[in-house]
């Protein structure tokens, strides 16, 4: 059997994973510079509400992430200092091994100027200079919502600001939370995984699987309805959404058993169609959100 | 002396915005805001499915999503010549007030609170240079820990919201006719039970700490004045059988109080990147075409004006408005009225509550007229929202959007007179040019939401005197 | 026993995941042998692959010519017919992929008669193309008709 693994170029590999994970962990508290990792939280091009879904999260909250899982150096809706000041702490972490969460779209309109995040030495800097400057460097970058993740509802059609996702300015890997918002869970989760392990595992699109792996459609409770061809003609029917415009079919993600806000309800049990929020192309590919004029069941 | 302070980014709002000062022997002289994010979202809107515009105005704003959710179905509801039932028109209103109570709490601790309370600084989100903080530590740490007390209670108010509205941010309950679900029972109670939770801590901690700073920062009740005139959509208001629970449409204007006429608001661009016939436009006339070569133009946001007067919108001015508070119009007297305004809407929501009738469906099947336009006028959060739509060959063929930030953030107008924060900046004086932490507290005493108020950046011609790197 | 084509299944899924572990290795292998064995090896996976897809394409290929080939019975539609199948108002959602009319009035994908910006009544040859290739797909719609 050891004779098997061994020519198993795989299993070995992923053994030396864990011995360098621990080697290092030693290493560090040897040496005394086992710290919690740094963490920037970048808003860009969008509407800040990953940020605030952030802060919705429930175990682990907002002030156990903060307090305990990372250092969390920079957050424009959050931190104290502002200005240059506020800047300058960006600035400060380059150097050190940090982790970069971005949530918005990168605005590429008039090399960037569309979306300024501040000032540096009196020079603006641009959400798309800022995403290069701290994305190039980061030992991990996360992309956190629609708009980051694939341009989202700051990239629809005709895209004003021609807003693009984190990962077209980057040549490197970006994982990838999307959902409009991203669930709280679905960031915390992922950098906990990143923080125990290193890497967590993605799919083909650099999604986490642990979140992103199923459709909506596959776990949906009323799905027993969609099988029967019971559907829901308006909003606040108990049965399927699907004629109504329901994404769920499309688009992966836990919703189905985690739920939102402290896990009290979700677009569907709220008697309304997924619209698809999770899923590259939101919206443009996603709509229409809501159609009466379905065909429910054909004449003849 | 002449100096020029710029902030940027002002931090603890939603967006990004940027503030100029220019400061002549420690008195601002002449200030200019400006939102540094543009995405065009009434552009995006044009061609879509009218009714899609209630999920999709939702993302202009991740803190105020609902608002947007509010003004879109009054503005659709307008334009299908629908009227709501009393009963829809609870249940939106509480999930509206849920809305309120997430804001005000996380305003009022998380972006307000760290203005003048030492946060532990072992932590790097909460080191700052400036040293203006007046508490004992007795009191400002018993303040500290309300601020990570707060993180509950406003997630609460968000899970609330999440009973009837499926999620937030970015509902999906609020709709033509009302919200989408109906109440249950056991969602009822469930919304009461978080509801008193909240209450409590309003009475019992957010207003005492509210009243704790502004003994040891009177001279905000001297700050952060501006022009005094207030206006309001209205909003929790003109009930069939409830009356007008919190604030019908007014204004203040020259210290009286008047009926709101919405004829009366127009945009001007005589400051703002755009070129047209007219220096003034009505919010359902079109669009004039973006020029930045226009000489005297500095930013994309248009001039939101009533009367050709800038106004303020916001808790304060509802506040005065409705009469329940008149101490005084500033920096300080606008963050009191914002704490109080959140005791307000909480019993504003006990009386909803209490008149729901269970297991009410108020949705029907809905049909896009070929041809029609309505709007959607709505005190919220921040102030009066309005939304304008066009609907043509059963399409979005027109969509406006005024928000209470383009209201209080507005630019310069045709008489040269300046936006409301803008001037109410002006005047101030700076205790320490290194570190002017007067112009962040009065900016955002205004609560500005420049994801809202869309404008965009432009470098201008440097202006000839010392920088001073804040 | 399972079908052929169950198998198939199997084995790609097995290659799937064989390449995800493989890629996660390329992440944390140091030594530059290991490297090059890893290297070797999401390259060999690759080609097989690449193989089966053939394989499956050709034998896609087939059974639309054989399912043509069984359609003289069926409706004729033109482009015009075809466009007044958009699923709305008790019209059923028809589209048309390489000359043949598939019905996805009830297909899950197609909510609302769109299926990610696209909508029912149209042809989308190219646009099936782009996205599923190679994919059976259209072996489990219900085919209505002819494209003329």
């Amino acid at each position: 059997m050891d004779g098997l693994l061994s020519v198993c170029h795989g299993y070995e590999a992923k053994q030396r994973i864990v011995r360098n994970l621990i080697d290092k962990v030693m290493d560090e508290i040897n040496e005394g510079t086992l710290l919690k990792k740094n963490l920037i939280w970048l808003e860009l091009t969008g509407c800040s509400g990953n940020i605030i879904s952030l802060l919705n999260g429930a175990n682990p909250d907002f002030k156990y992430l903060m307090t305990k899982m990372a250092n969390l150096v920079y957050s424009n809706s959050l931190m104290t200092a502002e200005g240059e000041d506020a800047v300058s702490h960006l600035v400060n972490v380059m150097n050190t091994d940090f982790i970069l969460a971005v949530e918005g779209a990168v605005a590429t309109k008039n090399n960037g100027l569309y979306n300024v995040i501040g000032k540096w030495r009196g020079e603006p800097l641009t959400a798309l200079k800022a995403v290069k400057m701290l994305g190039e460097k980061a030992q991990h970058v996360m992309a956190i919502g629609a708009c980051a993740t694939h341009g989202g509802v700051s990239a629809a059609h005709p895209n004003p600001a021609k807003c693009v996702s984190v990962q077209s300015v980057l040549k490197r890997k970006v994982i990838k939370l999307p959902g409009c918002p991203c669930h709280p869970d679905w960031f915390m989760g992922t950098l906990a995984e990143i923080l125990l392990y290193d890497a967590p595992k993605l799919d083909a699109k650099d999604r986490p699987v642990l979140f992103y792996s199923t459709l909506i459609h596959d776990r949906c409770p009323r799905r027993s309805f969609f099988d029967k061809g019971i559907f829901a003609k308006k909003l606040g029917d108990h049965t399927c959404m699907f004629k109504l415009g329901c994404r769920g079919p499309v688009t992966r993600t836990d919703c189905p058993v985690r739920q939102w806000n402290k896990y009290v309800n979700w677009p569907v049990e709220d008697d309304t169609p997924c619209i698809g929020c999770a899923q590259f192309g939101f919206p443009d590919l996603m709509e229409p959100f809501i159609s009466y004029d379905t065909t429910r069941k054909e004449r003849e | 002396m002449t100096k020029k302070i710029v902030i940027n980014p002002v931090t603890r709002i939603s967006g990004f915005m940027e503030i100029e000062a220019i400061i002549e022997n420690n008195k601002i002289m002449d200030a200019k805001t400006e939102g540094l994010l543009y995405r065009g979202f009434e552009k995006m809107l044009m061609g879509r499915n009218p009714f899609d515009a209630v999920y999709f105005t939702q993302r202009i704003c991740g803190i105020c999503s609902t608002a947007h959710s509010m003004a879109s179905t009054i503005a659709l509801e307008d334009a299908m010549k629908f009227i709501p039932t009393e009963q829809g028109r609870y249940l939106r209103d509480i999930i509206h007030g849920c809305e309120f109570l997430q804001n005000h709490l996380r305003h009022f601790y998380q972006y307000t609170i760290p203005d003048f309370v030492r946060l532990p600084n072992n932590y790097p989100l909460y080191t700052t240079e400036h040293d203006d903080f007046r508490m004992p530590s007795k009191i400002n740490d018993l303040i500290v820990s309300h601020y990570f007390e707060s993180l509950e209670m406003s997630r609460s108010a968000h899970e609330m919201l999440a009973v009837l509205g499926g999620k937030a941010p970015h509902n999906h309950g609020v709709f033509i006719g009302g919200i989408s679900t109906q109440a249950t029972t056991d969602k009822i109670i469930k919304i009461k039970s978080i509801l008193h939770t909240i209450s409590e801590f309003i009475e019992e901690k957010m207003m005492p700490d509210v009243y704790k700073i502004s003994e040891y920062y009177q001279d905000y009740f001297q700050n952060g004045c501006g022009y005094n005139n207030l206006l309001s959509y209205g909003c929790f208001n003109d009930y069939k059988d409830l009356g007008t629970l919190y604030i019908d449409p007014s204004i203040n204007l020259d210290g009286k109080v008047l009926p709101f006429k919405s004829e009366r608001i127009s945009e001007e661009i005589e400051h703002s990147w755009y070129s047209g016939e007219q220096k003034s436009y009505k919010p359902l006339e079109r669009l004039p075409e973006e020029d930045m070569n226009k000489p005297k133009a500095y930013s994309w946001i248009k001039a939101p004006r009533y009367e050709n007067v800038p106004f303020e919108t916001g808790p304060l001015a509802r506040q005065w408005l409705s009469g329940a508070y008149r101490n005084g119009i500033s920096t300080m007297d606008r963050t009191i009225a914002r704490v109080l305004e959140a005791r307000k809407i909480v019993q504003v929501m006990e009386i909803l509550i209490k008149n729901l009738i269970p297991n009410i469906s108020v949705q029907s099947e809905y049909k896009v007229p070929q041809k029609a336009q309505g709007a959607g006028l709505i005190d919220t959060t921040r102030g009066a929202l309005g939304h304008w739509i066009k609907i043509g060959d059963q399409k979005i063929s027109f969509y406006q959007i005024i928000t209470p930030s383009a209201w209080n953030l507005s630019t310069q107008s045709c008489e040269n007179m300046k936006g409301t924060a803008e001037q109410a900046l002006i005047g101030t004086v700076i205790q320490d040019s290194d570190n002017p932490v007067e112009l962040g507290r009065i900016i955002r005493s205004f609560d500005p939401c420049i994801s809202c108020a869309t404008h965009v950046y432009s470098d201008r011609k440097p202006v000839k005197i010392m920088k001073v790197v804040p | 026993m399972p079908t052929q084509k169950e198998m198939i299944c199997m084995r790609m899924n097995q290659i799937v995941r064989e390449l995800n572990d493989n890629t996660n290795c390329m992440y944390w292998v140091q030594s530059h042998y290991s490297r090059y064995v890893l290297l070797n090896q999401i390259k060999s996976k690759i080609e097989e692959l690449h193989f089966i897809n053939n394989l499956i394409c050709i034998e896609n290929e087939q059974m639309l010519r054989d399912r043509l080939q069984e359609l003289p019975n069926q409706r004729e539609f033109t482009l015009a017919e075809l466009a007044e199948y958009d699923g709305k108002n008790s019209r059923p959602a028809y589209v048309s992929v390489e000359q043949i009319v598939y019905d996805v009035t009830n297909n899950a994908t197609w909510a609302a008669a769109t299926h990610f910006g696209l909508s029912a009544g149209k042809d989308l040859t190219n646009e099936f193309n782009a996205c599923h290739e190679g994919q059976a797909i259209l072996n489990k719609l219900k085919v209505v008709g002819k494209l003329v």
